[in-house]
């Protein structure tokens, strides 16, 4: 099942504006190796799980796998043939907004070639440029 | 041996100014420590690719300064492509100094054949050092990690005038039993909304609750 939040303050958000580069979660913290966004956008729910899944399939229970954002936006959208007016959409899926520069996903407890793999696994599914970083030694 | 850095004096200060001097393929970067004047210093670019290269953290600065260093911090950009800055602390060879090392594992642990995972908890520890001798990184022989079991702080075997201060008791690795993950999403059988805070369902309406319209 998809990632979405248990609780929250409201059903509908605006839709907002992605300003800047990511000066936060930029960086591997948990495992050796991560994804890297080069682009901004919002990743939904479903890519985020269609990428867990590609990753669980390819790991086979091996490593560790990181999934470093949260979908915490719900996303509106109204049903088709439908006339302009009345209001605001129902909320379809939830999205995690990520700047450039965002780790979206890490690994750990493989090697350097099965990480690699894995990883450019995951990016197919990704809507966002990404490239494979390494952690940075203390 | 210490690498050698040449350096110049930084004139302008501002953030225009450091671009300005990125630009052109220069570093910026500062000089502090032992209660003496702060120095803003300019490095180029390729000198300390060399030095970063070779893996030193203490340099000796010769040109505009003549002293000797330990890297205390480098700011990268966002992508960690980019060096920004550098901080460089006076420090003399033979100061014991503190830093953060990384952990490596070598070996391979018994645990794995026996159909376990290794996991890294933790990746690098805080020693103190004489400036002169500061390891790359510490090895953690992993050849006798059975499966449940796990190695400490303690397991490590620093190099000699090398004192750990992380605490002793801190888990640095463990091999464990795979978590089964589920392989395949869960087809949603209905669009589930979450529970909204601040909104309680009405007492008649019992489960069925306000979301419902």
């Amino acid at each position: 099942m998809p990632l979405m939040p248990k609780r929250v303050k409201h059903r509908k958000s605006q839709r907002g504006r992605i300003k800047g580069k990511a000066t936060r979660g930029n960086r591997v913290v948990f495992g050796e190796f991560g994804l890297q966004t080069l682009q901004g956008g919002w990743v939904s729910a479903a890519t985020l799980e269609a990428a867990r899944v590609a990753a669980t399939q390819y790991l086979r229970n091996e490593g560790r796998l990181f999934i470093r954002v949260f979908p915490h936006k719900p996303i509106t959208s109204i049903p088709l043939e439908t006339r302009m007016g009345k209001g605001k959409g129902e909320p379809e899926y939830w999205a995690a907004v990520v700047k450039p520069g965002t780790v979206l996903f890490e690994l750990g407890g493989v090697g350097a070639d099965a990480a690699r793999i894995c990883l450019s696994r995951m990016a197919h599914k990704l809507p966002v440029k990404v490239r494979l970083i390494k952690r940075q030694t203390a | 041996m210490t690498e050698k850095l040449s350096v110049e004096i930084r004139k302008e200060n501002g953030k225009h100014a450091a671009r300005r001097l990125r630009r052109s393929g220069n570093i910026p970067a500062v000089l502090y420590g032992h209660k003496e004047e702060t120095v803003p210093l300019t490095i180029k670019g390729e000198d300390l690719s060399r030095v970063m290269r070779h893996g030193a953290r203490f340099v000796e600065l010769i040109g505009a300064v003549s002293d000797t260093a330990l890297i205390r911090e480098m700011q990268w950009d966002t992508y960690g492509v980019e060096l920004l800055h550098v901080d460089f602390a006076r420090v003399s060879a033979d100061e014991r100094v503190r830093r953060e090392v990384a952990i490596e594992l070598r070996g391979e642990a018994p645990g794995v054949r026996a159909g376990g995972v290794v996991q890294l908890i933790l990746h690098s520890v805080d020693i103190e050092c004489p400036a002169m001798a500061i390891p790359d990184k510490l090895q953690l022989n992993i050849n006798h990690l059975e499966l449940e079991g796990v190695l400490r702080v303690s397991d490590l075997s620093p190099p000699e005038n090398v004192t750990i201060l992380t605490d002793k008791e801190s888990v640095v690795v463990q091999c464990v039993v795979p978590l089964e993950m589920p392989e395949e999403a869960a087809p949603a059988a209905e669009a589930i909304e979450p529970e909204l805070i601040g909104r309680k369902a009405e007492p008649e309406e019992g489960e069925e609750g306000v979301e419902e319209k």
